[in-house]
């Protein structure tokens, strides 16, 4: 499902990763943890092709393009990055999907309550007000577009780091209600948001161990 | 207008001297064109014309140009100095945010405040600030040493401008507005513009390049449309302004040819107020442009403001 093989990431010459290779098959769940700065965001955005590798393949669904892998992932990441749009089309980016889907999708993002207070709904701006939003709220938000989109493989870059407990709380269960039938990589500080995973990595002092298997998957 | 303020008091010597300079500068401009007057009244009189009065108006001359030049030398060293204190203060109000207001910190509007209101602020203040302030003095003056010289004819120059005034006030105050809304539509743009960079993976991810795309180009036309509005209509209330202005000078030449005809002034009187006025009209025709400027100047200073508390 996901396969990196021998992949190289330099970033401005100076080697990040240098001949990794994992594979996690279709519906595992995985969780990286690891200090700041090791590299676990970048393993991700390789993952998520935003990133190409120096050297090496990275293998998606079937797909090694990184315009292809795009494609086939979805992500939420640390800063929910929201656009001067309104909430729609902060949730579609665009795209057309029937009124239907985009219920379902505020409904398993735990949006609904909060939009209904809206004048506007779905239709309110976000542009001026995306200040006035709560973390919570902006990174449910979020969620809702990573749900919309509804790809193989969902992608989780510290999802509730910039959340108060009771919020990522909430955050949490609305990914993990989504994420049931889904292959995902998640990538945290916090070890505690991984329980049930099928398999926990943890990156340090450039080395990738796999923590389940007990086996060291990389060192640099 | 908080930060205006601090800039101002933070460089407040600097703005002391500027502001003596100008007057100065004025005052000596205004006695040299008395004396000019005063040359013409003798010629006109044909009284002997003595050499102290030529040399004293000759260094009246020299003097007008000399601080003419200091006004405006120490007008831009001000400018630049006080357009240096906002460039510094806004960044090093960044770079002491604590933590906490760090990490509230919205990368994409500090960036757009740096590279758009304060380039913009900047650009006031060092091309335009104390040249509006300078050219204000000189019509206040102007008017104030009229009066000294004949109140009559200053009544005659004063009463229409006074109903210019009053037209340039509506004009300036419906240019605001439109400035305003203009204002508005390009923070809007800017923010679009730096927000998508900020949220580019989430665009790339969720393929919602054509989504940007179209936001931005809406942004960019409504943008235009509003920059078109403020040129349409600064140009029309300069036109009806540049019009109007020209009214207390017919005025002045029928009341004041009238007055010299009947001997009640003199030809050099009557040169003395041709010349004020014109500093006096200039003020006003120029002051719907001064005040949209002023205005653009100090929404910028808000939204600085408004970033630096966030």
């Amino acid at each position: 499902m996901i396969e990196l093989r021998n992949v190289t990431y330099k970033y401005e010459d100076h080697p990040v990763f240098q001949g990794i290779s994992f594979r996690v098959e279709k519906g595992q769940k995985v969780g990286i943890v690891g200090e700041s700065g090791c590299g676990k965001s970048t393993l991700l955005k390789l993952i998520a092709g935003l990133y190409t590798p120096a050297s090496g393949e990275i293998i998606v669904a079937g797909k090694s393009a990184a315009a292809e892998i795009t494609k086939k992932v979805t992500v939420v990441m640390q800063s929910p990055m929201l656009l001067p749009m309104s909430i729609r089309e902060n949730i579609t980016m665009g795209h057309d999907y029937p009124e239907e889907w985009i219920d379902m999708v505020i409904d398993a993002a735990n949006i609904r309550s909060w939009i209904d207070t809206l004048d506007k709904g779905l239709d309110t701006y976000l542009g001026d007000r995306a200040d006035e939003l709560s973390g919570g709220q902006a990174q449910r938000i979020a969620i809702a577009r990573a749900i919309c989109k509804n790809a193989e493989i969902l992608l989780l870059d510290e999802p509730t780091s910039a959340l108060d407990g009771e919020n990522a709380a909430c955050v949490l269960e609305a990914l993990n209600r989504y994420a049931a039938d889904k292959t995902v990589i998640h990538v945290t500080h916090r070890p505690e948001h991984l329980s049930g995973y099928d398999r926990i990595f943890s990156m340090k002092a450039g080395k990738l161990s796999d923590e389940t298997a007990g086996v060291i998957i990389y060192e640099s | 207008m908080s930060v205006l303020r601090i800039l101002i008091k933070r460089n407040r010597i600097w703005v002391a001297i500027s502001i003596i300079l100008s007057l100065v500068a004025n005052l000596t401009n205004m006695i040299y064109m008395y004396y000019v007057g005063e040359l013409v009244n003798k010629i006109e009189e044909r009284a002997v014309v003595s050499m102290a009065f030529i040399v004293l108006l000759a260094a009246f001359i020299l003097l007008s140009v000399a601080t003419l030049f200091m006004n405006q030398y120490v007008g831009r060293i001000t400018a630049e100095k006080m357009a240096h204190t906002l460039r510094i203060g806004y960044a090093s109000k960044l770079i002491h945010r604590s933590a906490e207001q760090g990490k509230e910190c919205d990368t994409a509007a500090a960036m757009s405040v740096a590279q758009n209101e304060l380039a913009q602020s900047d650009g006031y203040l060092t091309n335009t600030f104390f040249d509006i302030t300078g050219m204000l003095f000189t019509g206040i003056l102007a008017m104030a040493f009229m009066f000294l010289q004949n109140v009559l004819l200053t009544l005659v120059l004063l009463i229409p401008t006074l109903l210019i005034l009053i037209y340039v006030g509506f004009s300036s105050r419906s240019l605001s507005t439109i400035v305003s809304a203009a204002q508005d539509e390009k923070r809007k743009m800017n923010q679009a513009g730096f927000t998508t960079v900020h949220a580019f993976p989430a665009v790339k991810i969720f393929e919602g390049e054509e989504l940007c795309k179209k936001a931005m180009d809406e942004r960019l036309v409504s943008w235009t449309k509003h920059q078109t509005k403020v040129g349409r209509f600064a140009a029309l209330y300069n036109t009806l302004s540049g019009i109007l202005s020209r009214v207390p000078l017919m005025l002045l030449l029928l009341a004041g040819g009238y007055m010299v005809i009947k001997g009640k002034i003199l030809m050099g009187t009557l040169i003395l107020f041709l010349n004020l006025q014109n500093s006096l009209t200039q003020a006003i025709m120029n002051l719907p442009n001064w005040i949209a400027g002023f205005k653009v100047f100090t929404t910028n200073l808000s939204r600085i403001e408004i970033e630096k508390r966030g």
